[in-house]
């Protein structure tokens, strides 16, 4: 490797590092002068900077055409990265785009936030009606549409009875623990099930 | 001589070639075993049989638009990570190997937010520092070979900027990983450690350690990891607390490792880059030897 090209990897290597540095410390200066792709890899420091207040699990719901109601939808067999942990991709869509929900587009265009859920819903939607994997739902019950909702479970304080941390049906835990983002839009559940408008009660 | 030149010459100071080798051995195993549960559902991580975010059109949470590749290359793709990651580890046309495992892996970084975390960010800047340092030129098969064509011994020490970097990238992640831990929690509150222990990350030891151990050892862990990270500069350029700091980032990344499920790929490549750029010549010194034992036995092998 020539001279030149040996300052040229320094010069670069230094700029890696001040990016990370910077980036991990809270300045916006890298976002400023960087290409979003240069600084996203930028972005590895900083880890746990922060308590936690709850331990937060998302989960999916069905609405089953048949029955008429929202039952549990195992999003795992959708989902098999890392199923049962949050790392799983499923949790990692909540998790972006639930938490940071930014102001209305004044453009008309829907927000990102919108489009990826309804990208999610539609893909959850397809998967269980194509019948192919088990999700807790009966393979021969039609979904009209899906929602969406975190849990929020309280932490222990030491000295407290400890449990081990399982994943527990969703009836398990208390409607006061449950926070929901997202729902298909009623008229295309109606839709779905082929229902009349206002037919049936959704909430 | 100016500061610009100073460190220049510490960069271009000669190095053991081992330590190289050693990142370039085990850190690609490390890296694999990370990406191992994703690679096994290629078409669905990066492919056309899962899901993806749309199209965002520039949001902030989506670097780059990457289309998901049909399933076919999304497998092909996987299977030229592990060739070039099994190759670069063994020393296999080294540089090249490792250019492209540092790109299958800057890919599929940018190509799936949802399953990409520090290690995905992280491993093609430590792979492009092994391709491009001579860290295939001790115990792998482009050493033997070259061995074996001229007969002679592979140098010991040789410039290697990419040692040099790596030293300066783990100084960096701990150091801004301590001041953004000061402008978060971990001065107000003395618990920010139990808080992590209940979610789905937790092992059987966490729970263990979280049972028996009274509120105040989180908190003794708290400071004690926040010193490390925070004084991590000095702790590793003064030559007398090297090896002390040294004890405690591997101590630290174990506990990481048992504690915290899945971030066990990111605790062993963090210990690997810790052992392989810090460890005291002393400690490589039984490495050396071993090292000099294989390299001489190559030309009686060859013959």
């Amino acid at each position: 490797m020539n001279a030149s090209a040996r300052t040229a990897l320094k010069v670069l290597g230094a700029v890696y590092l001040a990016g990370v540095w910077l980036d991990g410390v809270g300045s916006n200066l890298p976002g400023k002068i960087l290409p979003r792709t240069a600084e996203y890899f930028m972005q590895i420091a900083a880890l746990f900077p922060r308590a936690e207040v709850a331990s937060i699990d998302y989960r999916a719901q069905g609405w089953v055409c048949q029955d008429r109601r929202w039952e549990e939808l195992d999003t795992r067999p959708y989902f098999p990265i890392d199923p049962d942990n949050k790392e799983n991709r499923f949790e990692r869509v909540l998790h972006f785009f639930h938490e940071h929900r930014g102001p209305s587009r004044g453009d008309g265009r829907a927000r990102p936030e919108d489009v990826t859920l309804r990208a999610l819903d539609a893909y959850l939607v397809g998967a269980h009606n194509d019948g192919k994997r088990d999700d807790g739902i009966p393979r021969d019950r039609m979904l009209g549409g899906t929602r969406f909702l975190s849990l929020r479970i309280p932490l222990p304080r030491p000295g407290d009875r400890l449990e081990r941390v399982v994943r527990h049906p969703l009836e398990d835990y208390p409607e006061k623990q449950r926070a929901y983002w997202y729902h298909t839009p009623h008229a295309k559940i109606e839709a779905h099930c082929g229902y009349h408008a206002g037919e049936v009660e959704l909430e | 001589m100016s500061a610009f030149d100073r460190l220049s010459t510490w960069i271009d100071e000669p190095q053991p070639v081992l330590r190289l080798a050693l990142v370039r051995i085990l850190a690609p195993l490390a890296i694999l075993g990370f990406m191992s549960a994703r690679l096994v559902h290629a078409d669905e991580w990066i492919g056309d049989a899962g899901f993806r975010v749309p199209d965002l059109g520039g949001d902030w949470r989506q670097p780059i638009f990457i289309p998901a590749l049909p399933s076919n290359v999304a497998w092909a793709l996987a299977a030229l990570m592990i060739v070039s990651g099994l190759a670069c580890a063994a020393g296999w046309k080294t540089r090249g190997s490792g250019l492209v495992f540092a790109a299958t892996l800057a890919f599929v970084a940018v190509s799936d937010r949802l399953a990409a975390f520090t290690v995905s960010k992280l491993s093609p800047f430590v792979m492009l520092a092994v391709a491009l340092g001579p860290s295939g030129t001790r115990l792998g098969v482009d050493a033997w070979r070259k061995q074996r064509a001229g007969g002679k011994r592979p140098l010991k020490v040789e410039v290697a900027g990419s040692l040099r970097f790596l030293q300066l990238l783990l100084v960096t992640i701990y150091s801004a990983s301590g001041i953004a831990k000061v402008h978060g929690d971990w001065l107000k509150e003395p618990l920010v450690l139990w808080t992590q222990l209940h979610d789905s990350y937790q092992t059987p030891f966490t729970f263990a350690l979280a049972s028996a151990l009274p509120a105040w050892a989180w908190t003794l862990f708290q400071g004690l990891t926040l010193a490390f990270e925070l004084g991590a500069p000095l702790w590793f350029v003064l030559p007398r607390t090297r090896v002390p700091a040294l004890c405690f980032g591997l101590g630290m990344h174990a506990m990481i490792g048992l504690m915290f499920g899945p971030v066990v790929w990111f605790a062993l490549l963090m210990m690997i880059l810790l052992a392989a750029t810090f460890l005291p010549d002393a400690g490589l010194a039984p490495l050396e030897r071993l090292a000099d034992r294989l390299e001489e036995r190559r030309p009686a092998e060859a013959r």
